[in-house]
């Protein structure tokens, strides 16, 4: 039934559909004024009873009634749309993180990308750039409130294929594989190190715990490309697979400059993988989290070779080991910046029973004060992290090359989201080439709700 | 600040307003919070208490607390997350009688895992023992104790309405015992919480005992979050009433070990 309380929302939902259509820079509009045609992809946001396992359902908000939400497959260089139906009683907003688009489609309402009512709809047209895995989900704030935002099961892979020239070359591969790896359950607990924080009684990959999800079939000798997204809104991850090992390709959807091999892959929240795997040590393997706590709650896969037999077996490993480092170029070649920018990242307690209050350079969003950031120059973040806690910082719109971590010098490794561990520096160099506001950020959810987000604005 | 004082003030009217009770051996003095100790992991903590101005005589075959040091080893050992399991090993330290073994007990402990989401913290403690009868005129006692608690900002309470019942001594006809403990306390900062605990026992359920005889301690203490590793506690306690110690010094300190969080 029509109200007139839901007409008139409607009606507004329309009319601001129609200004942002028009307020849309010609690159984030759909070709030909094609808005009202049809789109070329359709997401709707709604409530969901979501079975991780045979007897564990969960209730969340999620894209499409699934999770992770549909794999998108859009071409770098060709307009898509897509339709945006926010069926849930709070406004929402989806970010397609990775992409260099404008602010009108980027999807963060700290830029000024408008929120979808709850009940409207919205198409919003880009042209994606780069190609690579990137992603989408859901960038309204959580606040304290443990069954918004990124807590949710609001998220999904955007691969933008290579239009043409040099993109990522994976080699031959025979099969391509999606990671998303998410944790569930999430609770208020003390860290160690007396602050509040968040943990999680559950975790799946592709929205499933392990054991309760389909294996991947693999037979020996096979190449299989592994793109993996950890879509956590606050716990990084490390993934193993027994007796195997990850030949990075690109990191956060850009190749890397060394493909090195390594035991295990490390991803932050939000960051992602591309890495291939030659099956070469037949068996039943679990596919997980190198840490068991995780990996007990359901962060893993079985990856199953043809003919094997048994119980899946998991890792033992004794170090967690990740070091950007070694997909850098062997000769690092460090261009000089035009502008230097320091970001001190700091924490005020405000309580064992409460989250910390998050700063950069000394103030809080909205009160945060960003330099503004000048098109055509390359700007030197120096990210400095005076806190107890790792921080996933994470660029909207742009990435960034890594130039040096703790003082060791490095290049040819670009991201947008770089962690930053405790009592660290990591420096990377921005060229300034997407103007309109560019919102920088700690991807774990708690971390921006309680203040870390800046917006830089170009001169 | 202002509200801290106005909090203790308060915290006071009410202790002043319950009619107080009997009391522990004071080898223990501690308000437990909800959290158990996570698995694969051991807290081992001392507990020393000195009796500055206690009893003096003996009184039904027990010897006197004053001037007396009370050491007490309890090794906790995580389970699960909701369980844990811990281990006293008591000890009385006297000028002229050194070091003298009391007894041990043992205390598992359940609690309301945080997934639950319930909104205050909840387990239970039962916690059963010898103690020789030199130091305390029951010999085998049982304990349960339910706890209940709750982290808000810089604040943070526990209740402890723990029931106590001899099984070997002249106490096992007085039945169930009440003893209660309280703890509130505030951050000051990231490192140093403060707070008031308070401790008593009022005697059987079914017959509380007269002011007289109730024992009630108040304790203002301070915590130290100095490492996660590690767990401090201090406080002076003062006792008001005729059958309590009058003034007693606790100190805790605890290390935790954790080993194989990978595996």
């Amino acid at each position: 039934m029509t109200t007139r309380r839901s007409f008139l929302g409607g009606a507004a939902v329309t009319a601001a559909a129609a200004a942002l259509q028009s307020a849309l820079p010609a690159s984030a509009q759909s070709p030909a004024g094609q808005s009202f045609g049809a789109p070329d992809y359709n997401l709707e946001i709604a409530e969901l009873d979501w079975e991780l396992a045979a007897h564990k359902k969960i209730r969340t908000w999620a894209y499409n009634g699934q999770i992770p939400g549909p794999l998108l497959r859009v071409t770098e260089g060709k307009p898509v749309s897509i339709e945006i139906a926010n069926r849930t009683d709070h406004p929402e907003i989806v970010h397609w993180h990775g992409q260099w688009i404008p602010v009108a489609a980027d999807g963060a309402a700290e830029e000024g990308s408008p929120m979808i009512p709850a009940g409207a709809s919205t198409r919003i047209t880009f042209t994606p750039r780069p190609a690579g895995l990137h992603w989408y989900h859901t960038h309204a704030p959580a606040d304290r409130n443990l069954s918004r935002g990124l807590y949710t099961g609001q998220f999904g892979v955007l691969q933008v294929a290579p239009r043409s020239g040099p993109g990522l070359d994976p080699g031959h591969y025979d099969q391509e594989q999606f990671i998303v790896l998410h944790d569930w359950d999430p609770y208020y607990a003390s860290s160690d190190d007396g602050s509040l924080m968040v943990n999680y009684a559950s975790g799946s990959i592709n929205g499933r715990l392990l054991g309760h999800g389909e294996p991947i079939p693999v037979r020996p000798g096979q190449r299989v490309l592994f793109q993996v997204l950890n879509a956590s809104a606050t716990e990084p991850h490390w993934l193993s697979l027994p007796g195997h090992h990850f030949q990075v390709l690109a990191l956060d959807g850009a190749p890397v400059a060394t493909q090195a091999t390594v035991p295990m892959l490390r991803l932050g929240p939000a960051e992602r993988v591309t890495a291939i795997v030659t099956m070469d040590h037949p068996g039943v393997w679990v596919l997980g989290e190198v840490q068991r706590t995780f990996r007990d709650a359901g962060i893993g896969i079985v990856v199953e070779y043809a003919g094997a037999t048994g119980e899946p077996q998991s890792t033992k490993l004794e170090h967690l080991t990740w070091d950007y480092r070694v997909f850098g170029s062997p000769t690092p070649a460090i261009h000089k910046p035009d502008l230097t920018i320091p970001l001190v990242f700091t924490s005020r307690f405000k309580g064992h029973g409460a989250l910390d209050q998050w700063m950069i350079n000394g103030k809080s969003y909205p009160r945060t004060q960003m330099p503004n950031l000048h098109a055509g120059l390359r700007h030197r973040l120096v990210f400095i992290n005076h806190s107890t806690d790792n921080h996933p910082v994470h660029l909207h719109r742009h990435n960034f090359e890594l130039v040096s971590i703790s003082g060791v010098p490095l290049s040819g490794v670009h991201k947008d989201v770089v962690v930053v561990d405790a009592g660290t520096t990591v420096e990377a160099d921005l060229i300034a080439d997407n103007p309109g506001n560019t919102l920088f950020h700690c991807h774990q959810q708690d971390h921006m709700d309680m203040g870390f987000m800046g917006v830089f604005r170009y001169a | 600040m202002k509200s801290f004082l106005l909090a203790i003030v308060a915290f006071a009217a009410v202790i002043a307003a319950i009619p107080a009770a009997r009391g522990q051996n004071n080898y223990e003095i501690q308000v437990y919070g909800s959290e158990t100790v996570a698995p694969k992991t051991t807290m081992v903590e001392l507990h020393s208490n000195f009796t500055v101005d206690g009893q003096k005589n003996v009184v039904d075959g027990m010897e006197p607390d004053n001037h007396v040091e009370h050491e007490t080893v309890e090794i906790t050992q995580g389970i699960n997350d909701w369980s844990e399991v811990g281990f006293y090993i008591f000890t009385s330290e006297k000028s002229g009688q050194g070091v003298q073994w009391v007894g041990d007990h043992i205390r598992p402990r359940v609690r309301v895992p945080p997934s639950w989401h319930w909104p205050v913290g909840v387990s239970l403690s039962t916690e059963a023992g010898y103690q020789r009868a030199k130091f305390a005129p029951d010999t085998w006692d049982w304990e349960i104790r339910p706890i209940i608690d709750k982290t808000s900002g810089r604040w943070y309470w526990a209740v402890n309405p723990a029931l106590e019942r001899a099984w070997h001594g002249p106490d096992v006809k007085l039945g169930i015992d009440f003893s209660p403990a309280v703890k509130i306390s505030y951050d000051f900062t990231k490192q140093i919480t403060g707070g008031i605990e308070y401790y008593a026992d009022y005697g059987s359920i079914t017959d509380i005992a007269s002011l007289h005889d109730q024992q009630q301690q108040i304790f203002p203490a301070i915590d130290l979050n100095v490492s996660p590793n590690w767990e401090i506690n201090f406080g002076v306690g003062v006792g008001p009433t005729a059958a309590t110690d009058h003034w007693i010094v606790k100190g805790i300190i605890g290390r935790r070990f954790s080993w194989g969080k990978l595996n």
